[in-house]
């Protein structure tokens, strides 16, 4: 596979703050590679970072095989970014935005109308060509900040949490175009804190925390790093003592918490952990109104490898 | 690239709504708002003739151009009589004095003029009478220096001081009797221009130098560090310096086009009189707004704050450059231009303001160019300090 991005050793410090610690990563050319890390953990610095927007203190970064510097013009072409906040002109509706930022890169005007309009499909808007900005709803908005970034078709995309405050049909809108321009040979680098987003769209993950890299891989291999399989949740009324100690000594049961009337039970290992603990709950005629089962979520592994939440 | 980026950033200075307001609305309301002030004053100044004295010292009386530009101007058959005059002449310059401080005590002339080997005029309190009075005294001083100089020159040795005096009276004379409009010395018997004109000057200045804001934000919009928009621009395969002398550029057409309708506005509503030499005029508007764009290019250039911060310095820099040249009364800048010349000499409102007003009451183009070229240095050495600013910010923007 061909890497679009290397980047090795990078750090950055902000004064006495260490922003990135020596981070070094590839990215390949055709995936949608998820930066997931909580807030403050360096994600927005690494992409300023790669783009030449921010110095740094160590390391190098190469994209397309060459070393990334601010006037790397023949680079810059090929590459669209969605920054983290709104970047788009008030003084100008919604074609104007997208065509004015798209033709920074393509100088044809007629490739252009065409390329703008493909944009507007993408992010569906074409029922808000004429609307300026603050007619905009926040959801609406980001779709724009999202076209003005990407209409030129590039071949290397940033996508620095667009989803943020976005209601979740505008939110599945998104997610699906950014599919999309990954399916038309784009290379996609998405940065988020919704770990949902990474296991809906991304191929590969690379969780940080403070600067440093603590998983990488494809989701499911990250998801193994977490020493749990499986977690149960019962709803379940009064439960006695002696039947939560004889539940903690069943086949594969790692912890069981009994709370509010709710018992969780984490296994670290199997399969059809569920129908046994369904037959053990039969036999033993103890009544439960719920019951449900699900596999960890990259917050498990992230709680597991920092002892913190993802989310605050 | 360089023409897409121009026509864009047209289209965005030009729908702004805050900006325009500020260039293009607020110098017009202000500009009414002096007529209706003025044309008060100036109707009830009419009427009015100031009450001054000059004490007929032996320079005097043997000064034909003094005696007579005094005399004309207190003419009853002047239509613009602007004096009433005591002449005082006692035993000696001394009493004499102390009889117009007298006068002057008890308020019946607001101030004197006492002419020795040392020229002095003397007022008691500041006001706008006390400044005419000043102001045109001064420029009788002055033009009586040139003439005489002028006629020195151009005398043999060995004339006599009877001779020359004979001349400078025949001189006078003859300035005397020409066409009104054409005379040095009438002009400053128009009390009318010499100080609500000036006002309508420094208004023009300072539109010119408000239009720094169009380029201020024109380039704010360009720049990483200051707008999330300027990181799209610098991570596009566009080039800096072609982005933002576009940008720049487009701020400097908005200027002009605000600059033509106040102008339009003065001359048709508020009957404001720039003189005939309109190539001038223009030249010195063209000007008078680079050193505007150029406030603003080193306002967003080298100052590192927000761009509220950054209109408010250009705001009030321009709003106290145009008071010290005279924006709220002629006094102000009378005071500054004897007392601490050098300010006004450094101030960019004074340089328009002063190119406008020697403009109109200058025959000859000395003064004026001295404010073009001032200005012109102001302007260069502001986008030199931001080029060279802005270099070294290549890297590490944000
Ligand atoms: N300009 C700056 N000056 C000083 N410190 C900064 C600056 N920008 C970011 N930081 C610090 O660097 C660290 C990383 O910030 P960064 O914005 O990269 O985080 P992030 O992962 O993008 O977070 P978020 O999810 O909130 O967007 C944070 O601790 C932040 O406080
Ligand atoms: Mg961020």
């Amino acid at each position: 596979m061909k890497n679009v991005i290397e980047v090795k050793n990078l750090t950055k410090k902000y004064k006495e703050l260490k922003a990135i610690d020596d981070l070094s990563f590839e990215v390949y050319e055709g995936e949608i590679l998820g930066l997931l890390g909580p807030n403050g953990s360096g994600k927005s610095t690494t992409i300023n970072c790669l783009l030449s927007l921010l110095n740094f203190n160590k390391g190098t970064i190469k994209i397309f095989g060459k070393t990334m510097k601010p006037s790397s013009y023949d680079i810059k072409e090929k590459i669209g970014v969605v920054f983290q906040d709104i970047a788009v002109f008030e003084e100008l509706n919604v074609i104007d935005n997208i065509n004015y930022f798209c033709g920074l890169y393509i100088k044809d005007k007629d490739t252009r109308k065409k390329y703008v309009l493909d944009a507007i499909n993408l992010v569906g808007l074409e029922n808000y060509k004429k609307f300026y900005p603050k007619q905009l709803s926040g959801g609406l908005l980001r779709r724009l900040n999202i076209a003005c970034g990407i209409a030129h078709k590039p071949k290397l995309i940033f996508l620095d949490e667009p989803t943020v405050a976005v209601d979740p049909q505008s939110r599945n809108n998104i997610l699906e175009g950014i599919k999309k321009l990954r399916d038309e040979g784009s290379t996609i680098v998405y940065t988020t804190h919704y770990m949902e987003e990474v296991e809906i769209i991304c191929d590969r993950v690379i969780i940080i925390d403070k600067g440093s890299i603590i998983a990488s891989g494809t989701t499911d291999e990250v998801k193994h790093l977490a020493s749990i399989e499986e977690k149960v949740t019962v709803e379940v009324v009064d439960l006695e003592n002696k039947y939560l100690e004889e539940i903690k000594n069943l086949k594969h049961v790692d912890e069981v918490k009994y709370d509010n009337n709710i018992l969780f039970i984490t296994y670290k290992k199997g399969k059809n952990n569920l129908i046994d603990l369904i037959d053990y709950l039969k036999i033993n005629k103890i009544n439960y109104t719920k019951i449900f089962s699900e596999r960890p979520t990259l917050n498990d592994v992230f709680l597991e490898l920092t002892g913190k939440e993802l989310r605050d | 690239m360089f023409y897409h980026n121009f026509k864009y950033s047209l289209k965005i200075l030009l729908k702004n709504k805050m900006l325009i307001f500020w260039t293009f609305a607020f110098p017009i309301i202000l500009g009414s708002l002096f007529k209706m002030a003025f044309s008060d004053i100036e109707n009830n100044e009419k009427l009015d003739t100031i009450d001054i004295a000059i004490i007929q010292t032996e320079e005097f009386n043997n000064n034909q151009i003094y005696k007579k530009t005094y005399e004309e101007l207190s003419n009853k058959n002047n239509k613009n009589k602007l004096f009433n005059i005591y002449y005082i002449k006692e035993k000696n310059n001394l009493e004499s004095k102390k009889k117009a401080n007298q006068l002057l005590e008890q308020d019946k002339i607001v101030g004197y003029l006492f002419l020795e080997n040392k020229k002095e005029i003397i007022v008691k309190t500041s006001g706008i009478n006390q400044t005419v009075f000043k102001y045109v005294t001064e420029e009788i001083i002055q033009t009586e220096k040139i003439i005489t100089n002028l006629i020195k020159e151009g005398m043999s040795s060995n004339s006599t001081d009877q001779t020359i005096n004979q001349l400078y009276e025949k001189i006078y004379d003859k300035v005397l009797s020409i066409n009104e409009n054409n005379t040095i010395l009438k002009d400053t018997t128009n009390t009318n221009l010499s100080y609500t004109m000036i006002e309508f000057y420094t208004l023009i200045a300072m539109t010119c130098l408000y239009g720094g804001i169009l380029a201020m934000t024109s380039i704010n919009n360009n720049l990483a560090n200051m707008s999330s928009k300027g990181k799209r621009i610098f991570i596009s395969p566009t080039k800096k310096y072609k982005t933002i002398i576009s940008s720049v550029l487009a701020s400097y057409i908005v200027q002009l086009i605000g600059l033509f309708i106040l102008f339009i506005y003065t001359v048709v509503v508020l009957k404001v009189d720039y003189g005939n030499n309109f190539p001038l005029i223009i030249l010195l508007a063209l000007i008078g707004s680079l050193a505007g764009l150029s406030l603003g290019v080193f306002t967003s250039c080298v100052f590192k704050n927000s761009e509220n911060t950054k209109t408010g310095i250009i705001i009030s820099l321009t709003m106290l450059g145009c008071f010290l040249s005279g924006m709220m009364g002629i006094t102000m800048k009378y005071v500054i231009d004897k007392n601490v010349p050098i300010i006004n000499k450094l101030n960019p409102a004074n340089m328009i303001t002063d190119g406008f007003y020697s403009l109109y009451y200058y025959d000859t183009l000395d003064r004026y160019y001295f404010n073009i070229i001032s200005l012109i240095i102001f302007a260069m050495i502001l986008i030199v300090i931001s080029t060279f600013s802005l270099r070294r910010q290549k890297y590490d923007s944000i």
